[in-house]
């Protein structure tokens, strides 16, 4: 095996920086949908700009900082967290990065979630964002679509897996998990040859399943321990137990390829 | 009838035809064509329901060919035909579906060179030459501008009925249509003076006509309520398709397809062969007489097929199910084969399907029928949908609902998420392919992959962009090609080239190339960016010249990652 290289940052991301702040309107309508684990790690640089708080009003009161959102289109004032969609008349609002993933699904920040309604809570914001439904609006609104229904595509797809899931909620608590660190847990190392052996080997589907639930198996233990370092703010084991998680998830690909 | 209306503009080549104009004045409704193989449709939502428009012998199904036998070809839609066997004369150009798009070394193509009109193929990876016979001679044509001609009839049929300029159509196309392939309906469609919204793969028309039956039923309790799952297979002349739907709410999430150009077609030439004794030309007559035994078969257990095909040669002969099973065991196994990988892709349990839709003419055959049932562990085929007729249900719902139609009843509040049918991705590792944006992901999708280059101080490198399933190049759909020029010189394994896909939500592929150095985190040349498909006919021959010119001096390998 080639001595890898660590991966620098993906063309995805670069567009981001270069463009998305500058051009609005840019003729690439999907530029928000990017390759998950490049995005967590870049995507701080690119927030701060504040550019898209557009029409987005902070007041205080009694101490308690509260937001309310004001629709581009109709001025109509509302006070859900993801306001991504005006009731009122019906358009479709600039993506605001302020809103995270977990309040697009109306999640508590946690990374224990019932991903049962994930999808049913996704196809309802589709069915208001998709860039399908907007044919004929404004070329402004058709851009909004384009890009809120990929928000939420990208966050559907992060909250639907656990490894993405714990990295994400890592990032929202400040700390990028960098999956392509070096592993030096030489124990770790021999496991993950074993088990690559084990898949090279195994001749039948049969042989892969039971390697395939014995993988699964250990995910969710990591998983479980990631719960409880991460509840605890132990965040250094909790990064240790996502580098678990990503070898594991990596693994069960591999089978999967070889099925 | 008076004199044409419209005619049939010039097969050119540069087609900047602007995607989306928008006009802010009253939507026009979109009609939905359901061009298949051998029958079309067309229907459009009339402000409560999807209707269907007859042609003027009140058929709603309507051949789909266009006869040269006079000065003005004639389509199916106009043309009457005093019997089956005059479509059979050389004069009419028939299966352009399976026609469009190919080349000459094309296996489909070459199963076509038995029909009565004339394929000709040079087996060089050109496009085939087609011709009708006009008097004694070969016309030349194109199966776009044979299927233009089709169009024009199917608009002009539509206008009169609708009394309004049509301009907008939802077409379905099958799910093993290459980027490429569907730029040439596009071109047939602009020929007609069709402007496309959107194609759409044929059992996702289904999805959404399933979708909006299904919200009907359960319109008391909003919201995405109960998901349901269903197993849509639609195979027609031409093609087999098979699609995974979930749907809830009203919308279809697509969460597979797969589909394969084989058809009754098929299993008509399989059987004409093994009805036909040795050394004899297959000739119309037989091709009807093997037609219709087929489509008794699907109710009877054996069928008697008497032909005189003249010169003291007669056919005849029982043929019984179990034989035409036999006959046609490798098409029918191909069936199974797309169901079973479509299942697997959508990575659902059989346990947890609700609904088995089939469509289609071969979805009368009762061994496809079986096979279904087998495969998806259910007793019983969905009964909701009428198998001729929900492609285009499904497409003149689409027409409603992306020209922006609402409806007071939420008939319309429909959507479909569709998937990629096809993998994109790129050559690398010597001959390989190598997906980028793997089948079968949610669109809008981007995703992008390392490669780095092969040889010590390369600095350039091509970038030779393929779409299929197939593991070699070869195998697939070529869809076009650049070259990254200006790479650092270092030695190789060290700089990072970076191809990132993009097919956004009216299915346009980009393709973005840029070179990155280890430790610098902005490229060292300008991105290059590509509209893809690139290629054109002929295409056969680009690749080959590639690799003549090139060889593997400007090749790329994926950079290796760890595990």
């Amino acid at each position: 095996m080639n001595k890898a290289t660590k991966l620098v940052v993906s063309i995805s991301t670069l567009f981001r920086q270069t463009r998305s702040s500058t051009f609005r309107c840019n003729p690439i309508p999907t530029i928000a949908i990017i390759n998950s684990q490049t995005h967590l790690r870049r995507r701080e640089s690119l927030e701060p700009n504040g550019l898209r708080f557009a029409g987005r009003v902070f007041c205080s009161e009694s101490g308690v900082k509260r937001s309310f959102f004001k629709c581009w289109n109709c001025g109509f004032s509302s006070e859900k967290v993801a306001f991504l969609f005006c009731d009122s008349c019906r358009s479709i609002q600039p993506v605001d990065d302020s809103v995270d993933y977990f309040q697009i699904f109306g999640l508590e920040k946690k990374y224990e979630i019932d991903d049962g309604i994930l999808e049913g809570k996704y196809k309802d914001w589709q069915k208001k964002l998709h860039p399908d439904l907007v044919h004929n609006k404004s070329k402004k609104e058709r851009d909004y679509a384009a890009e809120q229904s990929a928000k939420v595509t990208e966050a559907c797809r992060t909250l639907t897996k656990r490894l993405s899931r714990a990295m994400y909620i890592m990032k929202l608590n400040g700390i990028n998990v960098n999956e392509e660190d070096t592993i030096t847990d030489p124990a770790l190392l021999m496991e993950i040859m074993e088990l690559r052996e084990a898949i090279a080997e195994a001749n039948d589907s049969n042989e892969l399943n039971q390697i395939r639930s014995q993988v699964q198996e250990k995910l969710k233990q990591w998983s479980d321990s990631f719960v409880k370092a991460f509840e605890s703010q132990r965040f250094d084991e909790a990064v240790k137990c996502i580098q678990r998680m990503t070898y594991y998830e990596r693994a069960c690909e591999e089978i999967v390829k070889k099925l | 009838m008076a004199e044409p209306a419209y005619t049939v503009a010039s097969d050119s080549e540069n087609t900047n035809e602007e995607k989306s104009s928008s006009s802010p004045s009253l939507p026009e409704i979109a009609v939905g064509i359901d061009i298949g193989t051998s029958q079309c449709s067309i229907a459009v939502w009339n402000g409560s329901q999807v209707h269907i428009l007859r042609n003027t012998r009140n058929q709603k199904l309507i051949k789909s060919f266009v006869t040269f036998k006079d000065e003005v070809p004639a389509g199916g839609v106009s043309n009457q035909l005093a019997h089956e066997q005059e479509m059979l004369t050389g004069a009419a150009i028939f299966n352009m579906k399976r026609l469009i798009g190919r080349v000459d070394t094309d296996p489909v193509v070459h199963a076509s060179k038995n029909l009565p009109f004339l394929v000709q193929t040079l087996d060089i990876g050109v496009r085939p030459f087609i011709a009708a016979l006009v008097n004694n001679a070969w016309r030349s044509t194109t199966p776009e501008e044979v299927l233009a001609i089709f169009l024009v009839e199917l608009r002009l049929m539509a206008e009169t009925q609708l009394k309004r300029p049509v301009r907008n159509v939802v077409l379905t196309v099958p799910v093993s249509f290459s980027r490429f392939q569907l730029t040439r309906i596009e071109r047939a469609c602009a020929m007609a003076g069709l402007h496309v919204l959107r194609l759409m793969p044929e059992p996702t028309a289904i999805a959404l006509l399933y979708a909006q039956q299904q919200q009907m039923a359960t319109h008391d309790n909003m919201g995405s309520g109960n998901e349901r799952l269903a197993v849509i297979f639609n195979m027609g002349a031409g093609y087999c398709d098979v699609a995974v739907t979930a749907t809830a709410g009203g919308v279809s999430q697509i969460k597979s397809l797969a589909g394969n150009p084989i058809g009754g077609e098929d299993i008509l030439q399989n059987t004409i062969r093994h009805i036909a004794p040795p050394n004899v030309e297959a000739s119309s007559l037989l091709r009807v007489a093997t037609q219709d035994a087929i489509h008794r078969l699907s109710e009877q257990d054996n069928v008697q097929i008497e032909v005189d095909l003249g010169n003291g040669n007669k056919i005849s002969k029982v043929l019984d199910r179990l034989e035409f099973e036999e006959v046609n065991q490798k098409a029918f196994a191909e069936c199974e084969r797309l169901v079973v990988q479509c299942l697997r892709d959508a990575k659902v349990e059989v346990g947890d399907i609700d609904d088995v839709i089939m469509v289609g003419g071969c979805s009368y055959i009762p061994k496809v029928r079986n096979i279904l049932k087998n495969v998806c562990k259910k007793d019983e085929i969905f009964k909701g949908v009428n198998p001729l007729e929900a492609a285009v249900r499904g497409a003149a719902l689409e027409g409603a609902v992306t020209s922006g139609i609402h409806d007071p009843f939420g008939s319309l509040d429909l959507l479909t998420i569709q998937a990629t049918a096809l993998a994109v991705g790129v050559r690398a590792n010597g001959n390989n392919f190598i997906p980028v944006i793997p089948r079968n992901t949610m669109v809008p999708a981007r995703k992008d992959l390392f490669f780095t280059t092969v040889q010590d101080n390369q600095k350039e490198a091509l970038i030779i962009v393929y779409e299929g399933e197939g593991e070699t190049v070869e195998e697939n759909h070529l869809l076009g090609y650049f070259k990254i020029i200006g790479i650092p010189a270092a030695p190789k394994g060290v700089p990072e080239i970076n191809v990132c896909m993009d097919i956004d939500a009216s299915n346009a592929l980009r393709v973005f190339a840029a070179v990155l150095m280890p430790g610098s985190s902005s490229p060292v040349v300008p991105v290059i960016e590509v509209r893809m498909p690139t290629v054109d006919d002929g295409h056969g021959w680009c690749a080959q010249a590639l690799n003549v010119k090139y060889g593997s001096a400007l090749d790329l390998i994926t950079l290796q990652r760890k595990m």
